[in-house]
């Protein structure tokens, strides 16, 4: 309780300003309309009416639970007009694109640490990698993944996804496996541990709660792949797609519902990731 | 419907005849724009022809020219100026048929911000759309002597994005509208009709060729693709017509079709009505006299022309001819 | 095919040669790794140039490096004016608003306690949303020049920065505190002397994140309405003008100015933190 006080205290800070800023925001049209209508409006008869604009420029909090409560229930989950259906078809790539990121990550970071030379010449290209806009490469990644022959459009976005989401898996893995400290690999040594034995006895172990740190960002990195990828390349469905298809349509609300399904997503999985992260320290035997 | 289907695949296979596949990439995303080709696989006029048709949607980032270059289709559809463009970037594409016969761009400008003629553009901030579809909107500023570069006495040119905010937002003076979807948007908005001005391309004199169907021109050399693109372009148009008498059955095939579930049937059903009012009066053949319409509108003088030389074997009605037959 | 086996000879030899400097005396120094790092970048350009070739990929779906270098050679004037747009205009404005709004927050919630319970999960919360999709909002509020795109840079950075900042000034030894309280310092001086100091490695830790993300931000609110200048306009309608070389020289100008934002801050870092191990050589 006294945990959930100040969080739920800044909650209803937040709604009240956004109450207000919908009022603010949403009344500029309203004195508008009135305008060309040769009419005038008391601020009293404004308020209501910035409550339920069809395209308001900010939908007060119920207009958007509204309509994700309807985005979520009016129709078999299965519909593509569902929010839940759509909001699997983001989760499937960022799924994707996280799995392949761990992948590329962890196998990266194995050679770094093993290879001189691959730390030298890859780890600088690697951060580098990430200050390239990857908005600026989908469309490319888009054209080249058909050109050579792949169809599937979940690919594009699989590897837009895990471009994103490899970063903080290598670096943190990088971190993990140079973990031990000399006395341990000294140790190890002195046993006359094979190189494949150091990495499987000492540094993988070593290596696993940096691996599960890094698993959150990671994760987050891989949605915000996937709906980058969603938003302009294919438009064909996911949650970005129908971020783009409400903004292009003029129907914010639908905007608006797939950015608060993006938010819940995002929650999920990271609370997911949490709760394997906390079980995996426990069975270690890290004090919780 | 179902039944219907299955009975088409099953005449295509008595015959014996192995379905084509063909690939057709859209150039936005499925709307009732595009209603023909997907009442046309709807219906089963595809299967008819014997003909197994993918039908890819487009999107704000996905060049149809780009599209078929990569070969992730046989046929796109395009604008004339973005396909003509891409024929002087060393892309050969050929008009094979053209489903529209005119053009449904215009400006639709907000009254109170004074505009009444072209002239009054003049030092305003213009919404116009990228992406390939800017070329009719710079053709006709150079023809109106009107600088895009920001300069005093021209106009300003905003990069609008995929909606009718900037107008309603008074951001631009005037937007780039399709009649069949944006300006209902301002409509629906609640901006009444007698607070708007619009400026259509047509009516202008500046239009260009909206969608048409363009195919590379090497392939045009096969026979057997000839064949297939014959066959594609009468079912195609098939689906057109029916489209055109069915508006309202149209538009719920269109929205059978949204993957996203976005779209709402209010919206197609109307942009259906529009579009069949610039499908009207193209039984699919290129009218040569449009054509050089918008050539000349491209070259036309000003400082950066979107073509720089009239273009040679852009269209041809090879296909078209044998598909009316 | 001359230009496949050709590439591929080229980064066997260049990996071999880079094995060698790597385990070179020489690979050690400072030089040695640029120019480790230089030539396994060489290796990619010579690996894509030689694909491209090879392959006869057509250059309205991937021009070669050899292709987009003279482009960027000859379109410098528009390249600048989209870098100042973008990048200066658009998000390193949005960057120090929003990192100065993180930092100012940060220091204000600092004496309640309650107001951090309250905005630590929730910021840890917002950071990990997407908030890439609320570009096309902010360009709706803001009016499609710079200013949506700084103001979307801000939102994306601030969050990052405010956790950070907030367990940064948190993250101070006993030993210290206990010190300056046996100072009698006051609540000003022990925030001075001790906790901004030590929350410096974070707070740059999160301007690092925030760097790259800025660039995102600034580039992908561009897709959603701007002015005729800026990268992300570039991008965008030199794809649908199948202008592919001009598409690659803005992504290269877009990768050397993400890289120089960050090398800045590191370098920025590296002198405000020397203190700190990290930074130890």
């Amino acid at each position: 309780m006294t945990r959930a006080m100040p969080v739920l205290t800044v909650l209803g800070a937040i709604f009240a300003l956004w109450y207000l800023a919908a009022i603010w925001m949403n009344a500029t049209w309203v004195y508008d309309q009135a305008q060309r209508a040769g009419t005038t409006v008391t601020l009293a008869q404004v308020i209501p009416q910035t409550m339920a604009q069809a395209r308001p420029l900010l939908p007060p909090p119920h207009q958007v639970a509204a309509e994700l409560w309807k985005g979520v229930t009016a129709q078999a989950i299965t519909s593509k007009r569902s929010l839940v259906y759509h909001g699997y078809v983001t989760f499937r790539g960022t799924m994707m694109g996280f799995a392949l990121g761990i992948v590329l990550g962890v196998a990266l970071a194995m050679a770094i640490v093993r290879f001189r030379v691959m730390e030298l010449s890859v780890m600088p290209w690697a951060i580098i990698s990430q200050t390239i806009p990857i908005v600026a490469l989908a469309p490319m990644i888009l054209t080249v993944s058909n050109q050579i022959g792949i169809d599937n459009r979940e690919v594009p976005k699989a590897i837009i996804s895990a471009y994103l989401s490899f970063f903080p898996v290598l670096v943190s893995m990088v971190k993990g496996l140079r973990s031990p400290d000399h006395m341990q690999l000294d140790l190890l040594s002195t046993y006359g541990a094979s190189d494949g034995q150091t990495f499987r006895k000492l540094r993988l172990p070593a290596s696993l709660p940096y691996f599960f740190a890094s698993l959150k960002v990671a994760i987050a990195a891989a949605l915000i792949g996937t709906i980058v990828g969603e938003l302009p390349t294919g438009a064909i469905e996911g949650l970005g797609a129908r971020m783009l298809i409400g903004s292009q349509f003029g129907e914010p609300l639908i905007m608006w519902a797939a950015l608060f399904a993006a938010a819940i997503l995002a929650g999920g999985l990271i609370l997911i990731v949490g709760l394997i992260e906390r079980m995996a320290q426990a069975r270690m035997g890290v004090p919780a | 419907m179902k039944k219907y289907l299955t009975a088409a695949a099953l005449a295509t296979f008595a015959t014996g005849a192995q379905a084509q596949d063909v690939t057709l990439q859209l150039k936005w995303v499925t709307q009732a724009q595009f209603a023909g080709y997907y009442v046309a696989q709807a219906k089963g006029f595809y299967e008819e022809e014997g003909l197994n048709v993918t039908i890819k949607p487009g999107g704000p980032d996905i060049a149809p020219t780009q599209v078929i270059a990569g070969g992730g289709a046989d046929v796109v559809v395009e604008w004339m100026p973005a396909a003509l463009a891409a024929r002087e970037k060393g892309l050969p594409l050929v008009n094979i048929a053209q489903p529209f016969k005119s053009s449904g761009m215009m400006l639709t400008c907000l009254a109170e911000s004074g505009i009444t003629t072209p002239a009054d553009f003049a030092d305003k901030t213009l919404g116009v759309w990228f992406f390939g579809n800017e070329y009719p909107f710079l053709s006709w500023m150079s023809q109106l002597n009107l600088k895009t570069d920001g300069s005093a006495g021209g106009v300003t040119v905003l990069k609008q994005g995929f909606n009718v905010d900037p107008l309603l937002q008074k951001q631009a003076a005037c937007i780039s509208t399709m009649t069949y979807n944006e300006y209902w948007q301002v409509i629906d908005a609640g901006i009444a009709e007698s607070d708007l001005i619009t400026f259509k391309y047509q009516d202008q004199g500046v239009a260009t060729m909206e969608d048409g169907l363009y195919v590379l021109e090497e392939n045009l050399a096969d026979p057997a693709f000839e064949e297939k693109m014959v066959k594609f372009v009468r079912a195609s148009m098939k689906g057109w017509k029916y489209a055109e008498e069915n508006a309202d059955e149209a538009a719920m095939i269109v929205l059978e079709n949204d993957e996203t579930g976005a779209q709402t049937e209010s919206h197609q059903k109307r942009m259906m009505s529009e579009v069949a009012k610039l499908t009207a009066g193209s039984n699919g053949a290129l009218d040569p006299a449009d054509y050089e319409r918008t050539v000349a509108s491209l070259l036309s003088p000003g400082s950066d022309p979107v073509i720089s030389k009239a273009p040679e074997g852009a269209w041809t009605h090879a296909i078209s001819d044998k598909a009316l037959q | 095919m001359s230009w496949l086996i050709g590439a591929t000879l080229f980064w066997l030899a260049a990996w071999a040669l880079n094995v060698r400097l790597a385990a070179s005396r020489f690979g050690a120094t400072r030089a040695g790794r640029i120019t480790v790092a230089a030539l396994f970048g060489i290796t990619l350009l010579v690996l894509w140039e030689g694909l491209v070739r090879g392959f006869a990929v057509s250059p309205i779906i991937l021009p070669g490096p050899s292709v987009i270098g003279p482009k960027i050679a000859s379109s410098l004037p528009i390249l600048w004016a989209d870098f100042v747009q973008t990048v200066i205009k658009g998000a390193l404005t949005g960057f120090a608003i929003g990192a100065l709004a993180a930092f100012a927050a940060a220091i204000a919630i600092d004496r309640s306690p309650f107001l951090q319970k309250g905005l630590l999960p929730i910021g840890n919360f917002v950071s990990a949303l997407p908030i890439v999709g609320l570009a096309p909002v902010l360009v709706m509020w803001f009016g499609f020049d710079w200013q949506s795109k700084a103001a979307v840079v801000v939102v994306m950075v601030f969050f990052p920065l405010l956790v950070n900042m907030v367990a940064g000034l948190q993250a101070t030894d006993r030993l210290h505190r206990d010190l300056m309280a046996t100072y009698s310092a006051t609540y000003t001086q022990r925030l001075l002397k001790l906790r901004l100091p030590a929350a410096m490695p974070f707070f740059f830790n999160g301007l690092k994140i925030a760097a790259t993300l800025a660039l995102i931000g600034a580039i992908v609110a561009e897709f959603f309405g701007s002015p005729i200048v800026g990268m992300g306009f570039r991008i965008s309608t030199e794809v649908g003008k199948l202008g592919l070389d001009m598409v690659w020289a803005t992504i290269a100008v877009a990768a050397l100015s993400g890289s120089a934002l960050y090398g800045l801050i590191a370098l920025i870092e590296s002198r405000v933190t020397f203190w700190h191990p990290s930074q130890r050589k």
